[in-house]
């Protein structure tokens, strides 16, 4: 089923909830609504799910305006980051109530309950009360009880934030099979981005109850069209230094103090003549070498893997750098880096938004 | 609908199934609600208003079969010229602030802080003591109390001071009314403020009283500078509120001295309402003049939770209902 | 007065465990009156006689255990009128509670017009004190004695008038009680379920209730209590003992006898404070909570 928001707004007096927003949702996509807390993507979702009443906008699945439908015949699952599961009822008893609310008949009723209960692998849970089940376990309830109406559009609000690391790891990729496997269009509300990145076709970025971008995780990671979502995409997050670019023997050159990288012409052009300019780089792409710009280790953070090192290149200029922890790098050391430009992006500080990807 | 044909838009025909929507929600809710209002409405507003119109009329058991007749202010006129009104009026004072001042608030308190600074279990077996004569069936409760009272051989006070000696024995309700008025009354009521004041001492955090300890404070400089400042709102609150309810009861005092001994020792305000308008020793009840009586504590009821509202900000603990569907 | 820790000498010890012991003292001291008055009931009870706490026979002498005092428990006026108790109790239990869940619910859960104005004047009743309407509830409930068929169920002079009187009178304190339990449920659990295809009542019955089961108890043994103790509205809305229930005739019984019978008095206060008194015993901490509680909420 496809889904449409045409200007969604959500007001409690002058508080915004959601401000005028547009996307749409092509049928079987799985779109992460990400954002940090209180940024109106649940708000979103629960219009969508019938729970909120747009103060404007529409809200469509495929052509139908679904305003003023009542949310139990809107045909959608919902998983809450609760759970919310019936704390008297067994899992049987938790599974099968959208279809006890349908009337659906007993044996039909037992045998999709139990069908389902074995797809999400707790089949032999069904006496159970849900205090008597793992997280990971009542996570698997609420999503049988989600799809066990089979529904045309699923609702995740962040279903894994309650989970362990292991088991979010774990869970992330079955819910992502599940989706496909089933087809089923759905919304996933989350505030980590790793989740988005890793799970969603296409990403909805919001803050403020705005929506700021809209589009697949590498065209948010690679193009970014603002400074916020350059900062906010990517972990660990993009660094920002302000630089001027100038143009000097046919190259151009990002500058500050002693500060000075060679840019490639096709981003150096779009940032050149505008003065000071915000200059992106990620952490992966700054390394460590022999020679390029000074600089002096002001904290050494092991992240395990690699080390996260934070640079000082000047008073103001800070950047954070992925080394190798071989290198045995110490706070205090001085060190060179290297940054490698085809990745950089540009910003405007007045406007914050990309001066590449406009 | 005449409004929806015109609505090919569907901004109009929008706005139309919204209103409709609400509407049905309002409707929803409201069912939720009848029962409540229903009898909000025959037993508070109806009785409230009631109140109001019988005391401007000479409604009275002599002349029940008679339509009511108005006569305006005159039952409070009469009220205000009675000769006993200014007697009345002081023991009312006297009852409210004496009750207030030793039980309700002061003794209260004194129990919170000594209960909070003992062993656990022992505190709540304290608690629990001192709520049994809220729970205790007024008129037994009021038994006890009079046994307290009496003349030898069987007053439990006159046996006691046998024991040390002392010769005077009286009844002692008639020697001192307002003593057992206060104490009856107070025992009942001290329990209220006792138990908020204790979860608000509980609410306190630890670390305030452990910082202070650290500090080389006293148990007595610790309750001074850190309990009783952070107690300053349910103290408010269980004083007025307690005013109120002090100042319309009446039943441990109906039980205890019918307003007496003698003439209107004892009679209160709200007794007096009462007693006019439904039990009279000369078996006529002026339901008009009492309900005048009456209507006076309604009016300082209204004035008082309006003020409770206001000043407590109770409105504020109201949520919004984070659901918009029916 | 205070006693540095850090010097822990002999001498301080013992007076700081003077010290300690003074606020039990101060507390025994404060529950002396109730013991006592709770000890005598119990001696009396018993007892031919008492002078002070002690139980005496006819001769003045000590003893004169006697079950004497309980022949009542054979009379059947007794237990109708423990019948009627009963039933004001288990009313106000089951009125109180339907109808302050209700409204309840819809006060803390639903959006609609209306709704902030009763929740104010659920506030603003609770400055109406029973004891000032009674000369209009009076007249309220001569009328509705009047009208045929309900009148002779819930007018003047019926145990159903007196309940229904009582309930109403306890609604403010029920309805924000249960407003309170309501606020305390998770939205997401609502939200499921009216995803999940339930109506708003059937969320109220099937969902949410079960979600407030130790507060809905709580709240029923709290106005078991106080429907089985009403005295003064069934004191005054009813005549004889017909309907009359136990606080109403003990005090009718307690102003009719002589001296002599006081041990009576108190055996019959006895019996109508048992159920209390069990109740107390098995859910005091339960107790302790809804007073606090409903305190909070502006009791």
């Amino acid at each position: 089923m496809k889904v449409e928001l045409e200007n969604l707004t959500k007001r409690w007096g002058d508080v915004f909830g959601a401000d005028s927003i547009d996307l749409e949702i092509t049928d079987g996509e799985l779109v992460a609504f990400l954002g940090p807390s209180g940024c109106g993507k649940t708000t979103t979702l629960l219009m969508v799910a019938g729970i909120y009443k747009p103060t404007e906008g529409v809200i469509r699945f495929d052509e139908r305006v679904v305003n003023h439908v009542a949310p139990k015949d809107r045909n959608v699952g919902m998983v809450f980051q609760s759970y919310a599961l019936y704390p008297h009822m067994t899992v049987f008893r938790n599974i099968s109530y959208p279809l006890k609310l349908k009337k659906v008949p007993q044996e039909e009723m037992q045998r999709r309950t139990q069908q389902v209960a074995d797809m999400m692998g707790i089949g032999h849970l069904m006496d159970r009360k849900p205090a008597q089940l793992s997280g990971g376990q009542q996570q698997r309830v609420a999503l049988g009880r989600a799809l066990v109406k089979e529904p045309d559009l699923l609702l995740f609000d962040e279903p894994l934030s309650n989970l362990d690391a292991r088991l979010r790891l774990s869970m992330r990729g079955e819910i992502k099979r599940l989706q496909l496997e089933l087809g089923i269009t759905s919304i996933y509300v989350t505030h980590d981005q790793v989740e988005a990145m890793t799970m969603a076709d296409r990403i909805a970025v919001m803050r403020e109850g705005k929506l700021l971008a809209y589009g697949s995780p590498e065209e948010l990671y690679d193009r970014p069209r603002t400074l916020f979502i350059g900062g906010f995409v990517g972990n660990p997050p993009m660094n920002f230094v302000d630089v001027e670019v100038v143009q000097e023997n046919g190259a151009y050159h990002a500058r500050r103090g002693g500060f000075d990288v060679v840019v490639p012409p096709e981003r150096g052009g779009q940032a050149a003549g505008h003065g000071t300019v915000i200059f992106g780089i990620r952490p992966e792409d700054v390394a460590i070498a022999d020679d390029g710009v000074p600089g002096e280790i002001y904290v050494v953070e092991p992240l395990g893997r690699d080390d996260l090192i934070d640079v000082r290149m000047d008073e103001e200029a800070r950047v954070h750098v992925l080394a190798d922890p071989a290198l045995g790098l110490r706070i205090g050391d001085n060190v060179k880096l290297r940054f490698n430009t085809d990745e950089a992006q540009f910003f405007d500080p007045e406007t914050e938004q990309s001066l590449l990807w406009a | 609908m005449a409004e929806t044909v015109v609505g090919a838009e569907a901004g109009v025909a929008r706005a139309q199934t919204s209103r409709w929507a609400q509407i049905k929600a309002t409707v929803g809710a409201w069912s939720f609600m009848s029962p409540a209002i229903f009898l909000v409405l025959v037993f508070f507003f109806i009785p409230a208003i009631l109140l109001f119109v019988l005391s401007m009329t000479d409604l009275a058991s002599s002349n029940f079969s008679d339509p009511w007749t108005y006569i305006g202010l005159e039952n409070y006129r009469r009220l205000f010229s009675d000769r006993f009104f200014p007697k009345i009026l002081r023991n009312t004072f006297k009852y409210v602030f004496l009750t207030l001042g030793f039980f309700n608030v002061g003794l209260a308190l004194v129990l919170a802080l000594l209960t909070s600074h003992i062993n656990r279990r022992a505190s709540f077996l304290f608690r629990l003591l001192w709520l049994l004569p809220r729970i205790t069936p007024s008129v037994v409760y009021i038994v006890m109390w009079r046994r307290f009272v009496q003349t030898p051989p069987y007053g439990i006070i006159n046996w006691f001071l046998s024991m040390f000696g002392v010769e005077r024995q009286p009844y002692w309700l008639t020697e001192m009314p307002w003593l057992f008025v206060v104490l009856v009354n107070g025992f009942v009521g001290a329990s209220f403020g006792m138990i908020i004041f204790t979860s608000a001492i509980e609410a306190i955090p630890k670390d305030l009283f452990t910082a202070a300890k650290v500090d080389g404070a006293s148990s007595w400089q610790i309750i001074r500078d850190i309990t009783l400042p952070l107690l300053r709102w349910p103290l408010l609150f269980v004083t007025t509120y307690q005013t109120l309810s002090l100042l319309v009861s009446f039943e441990y005092i109906l039980l205890l001295t019918q307003g007496g001994p003698g003439l209107y020792t004892t009679e209160v305000w709200a007794l007096t309402a009462y007693k006019r308008a439904l039990k009279t020793y000369f078996g006529s009840h002026a339901w008009g003049y009492g309900a005048a009586w009456g209507f006076i504590l309604v009016i300082i009821g209204v004035v008082m939770s309006v003020v409770y509202l206001r000043v407590f900000r109770f409105d504020e603990l109201v949520q919004e209902p984070k659901i918009d569907v029916l | 007065m205070t006693t540095p820790s850090t010097e822990p000498g002999r001498e301080n010890g013992t007076r700081r465990s003077l010290r300690r012991a003074v606020p039990y003292l101060l507390l025994t001291l404060s529950v002396l009156p109730i013991v006592i008055g709770y000890a005598w009931v119990i001696i009396a009870t018993f007892s031919y006689r008492t002078k002070g706490l002690l139980p005496i026979d006819a001769e003045g002498n000590i003893g004169g255990f006697t079950l004497q005092n309980w022949t009542f428990v054979s009379d059947a006026e007794i237990w109708r009128v423990a019948l009627n108790t009963f039933g004001i109790a288990i009313g106000m239990v089951i009125g109180v509670g339907f109808v302050s869940s209700l409204a309840g619910y819809a006060l803390s859960r639903m959006n609609f017009a209306g709704r902030k104005g009763f929740l104010g004047l659920t506030l603003v009743l609770h400055a109406f004190r029973p004891e000032m309407l009674l000369i209009a509830i009076f007249h309220v409930l001569l009328f509705i004695g009047g009208i045929p068929l309900i009148g002779k169920f819930f007018g003047f002079n019926t145990v159903g008038g007196v309940a229904l009187v009582m309930v109403s009178l306890e609604l403010p304190l029920g309805v924000w009680l249960m407003k309170g339990f309501f606020d305390n449920i998770p939205w997401d659990m609502e939200r499921s379920a009216l995803i999940d295809g339930a109506s708003r009542f059937r969320v109220w019955w099937e969902i949410i209730l079960p979600q407030i089961k130790p507060g809905l108890a709580a709240l029923a043994i709290f106005n078991f209590i106080t429907g089985w103790n009403a005295f003064l509205i069934p004191f005054t809305f009813t005549l004889g003992s017909k309907v009359s229930n136990l606080p109403v005739y003990l005090n009718r019984f307690s102003e009719d006898t002589s001296m002599v019978s006081w041990n009576q008095v108190a055996a019959v206060g006895l019996f109508s404070l048992l159920p209390v008194m069990i109740f107390f015993i098995f859910t005091q901490e339960m107790l302790l909570e809804i007073y606090s509680g409903g305190a909070k909420g502006g009791a």
